[in-house]
């Protein structure tokens, strides 16, 4: 009961982080409109400018609820600390990536250093941030002491880097993550985690509705790198504190398609705007098609379309359904997993 | 909504999940008790985490190679 308790105070303090991100995502789309940081939306036939880098609500909120939850929750702040390092600077990373346009490559690389705090912080507070035994479904787990800090470095890098190439419709990342972290929320509390977790997925899961309010179609703000880098940033470190690692990479699984491919595809880490060929096509009617190129990358909205072309918003709903797919194999694979020490 | 999309995808999904479980539990019960490299030798722990290291990520790139003939069966025939 004490842990419900505690898990309740962490939801309520959470839930904070709706308003607060829909404040500030308000703020930023005229900030930045102001400042002439705008993209176009290249699946509309008017290509409306909508304001770029809103996404920055989302770490900002979730830093400034960690920061809360540190002084009234009543829990350790190391791991807080730990999460709000790493979110902060994969967002950086993005907000560089946003106004310098790096090649490709740099943003893996970088993001690897991304993950610098959580192993950094979990050698000094040994057990605080992380431990080294890796849980496995039905089978029980093993301990890695070598390989398991590694290894996170490379888990917030891929995390964030695979949600970053997931969001080229309206709502498409926003819509997903909140799925992925509304379900692993869901399982977190059903296998007894511990609040810290709970409060973080609760915070990452509000802090994105407020911002998919202004993200949905017709978006009217986009998230840009640095709102993409840190909500996959979030995720991969989450893996960790929560001891869900297993769990989120079956969440994401239409990320890691979509990446996958793209990759075997093109093979080589590029942007999407240094492509030269493009898996779809906008129709004179609106609607998405296959671009039927050869040598464009076989992504997952190009998988939606293939023989069938459809509106924008409807290949949203399709995506969000796929994550609502795999969030629900991960929220079973939490329960094969068991409660996590 | 590509309700026929959806289906492929939950194939894949589900075959993909019920591979990586297996997959974790081989590395669970068969590689992890064991030392591959006695940890007796000169940085003999390291080499043994090198050695399971390398037998997981063969299992990844196996993992993803059926992942890759899956989409590639369901989806790209289709486009053809």
């Amino acid at each position: 009961m004490a842990s419900l308790g505690a898990n309740t105070v962490a939801i309520l303090i959470a839930l904070g982080s709706f308003p607060v991100s829909l404040a500030l995502t308000r703020f930023f789309m005229y900030w930045n409109a102001k400042r002439g940081i705008i993209g176009i939306d290249v699946h509309k036939l008017n290509r409306p400018k909508i304001p770029e880098m809103v996404g920055v609500a989302v770490p900002i909120t979730l830093v400034l609820f960690a920061a809360i939850y540190a002084m009234v929750g009543g829990s350790s702040s190391i791991p807080l600390l730990a999460y709000s390092l790493v979110v902060g600077l994969a967002a950086l990373v993005g907000a560089v990536d946003d106004r310098l346009k790096m090649r490709g490559i740099f943003k893996p690389l970088l993001t690897l250093l991304c993950g610098l705090p959580f192993l950094v912080l979990g050698l000094t507070f040994p057990g605080q941030v992380y431990t080294s035994t890796l849980h496995v479904p039905l089978f029980g787990g093993y301990h890695l002491p070598v390989i398991y800090p590694l290894t996170i470095l490379v888990a917030v890098s891929v995390t964030s880097n695979t949600v970053n190439m997931l969001d080229p419709l309206n709502g498409s990342m926003a819509g997903g993550i909140s799925i992925v972290a509304g379900g692993l929320l869901i399982g977190s509390l059903l296998v007894g985690a511990g609040s810290t977790p709970v409060f973080l997925y609760a915070s990452l899961m509000f802090s994105l509705l407020g911002f998919l309010y202004y993200n949905r179609f017709p978006a009217r703000a986009f998230a840009g790198n640095v709102g993409q880098l840190s909500i996959g940033a979030s995720i991969g470190a989450l893996a960790i504190l929560g001891k869900t690692e297993i769990a989120s990479i079956v969440a994401i699984f239409p990320n890691i398609q979509n990446s996958f491919f793209f990759l075997s595809r093109i093979r080589r880490f590029t942007e999407h705007r240094e492509l030269t060929s493009k898996p779809t096509k906008l129709q004179p009617d609106g609607t998405l098609a296959d671009s039927e190129d050869p040598r464009a990358p076989l992504t997952l909205v190009r998988t939606l379309l293939i023989g069938r072309p459809a509106p924008e918003n409807e290949i949203v709903s399709t995506i969000w359904m796929l994550f609502l797919t795999s969030t629900s194999l991960a929220v079973i694979t939490l329960l094969l997993t068991g409660v996590p020490r | 909504m590509n309700i026929r999309a959806v289906g492929y995808e939950l194939v894949v999904f589900v075959t993909q999940w019920g591979l990586m479980l297996f997959g974790f539990g081989v590395l669970t019960k068969f590689i992890a008790p064991v030392n591959l490299v006695s940890p007796s030798i000169s940085l003999g722990l390291y080499f043994d985490a090198a050695v399971k290291g390398l037998i997981a990520l063969v299992l990844s790139v196996s993992w993803l190679f059926i992942w890759d003939r899956q989409v590639r069966l369901y989806f790209h025939r289709r486009g053809k």
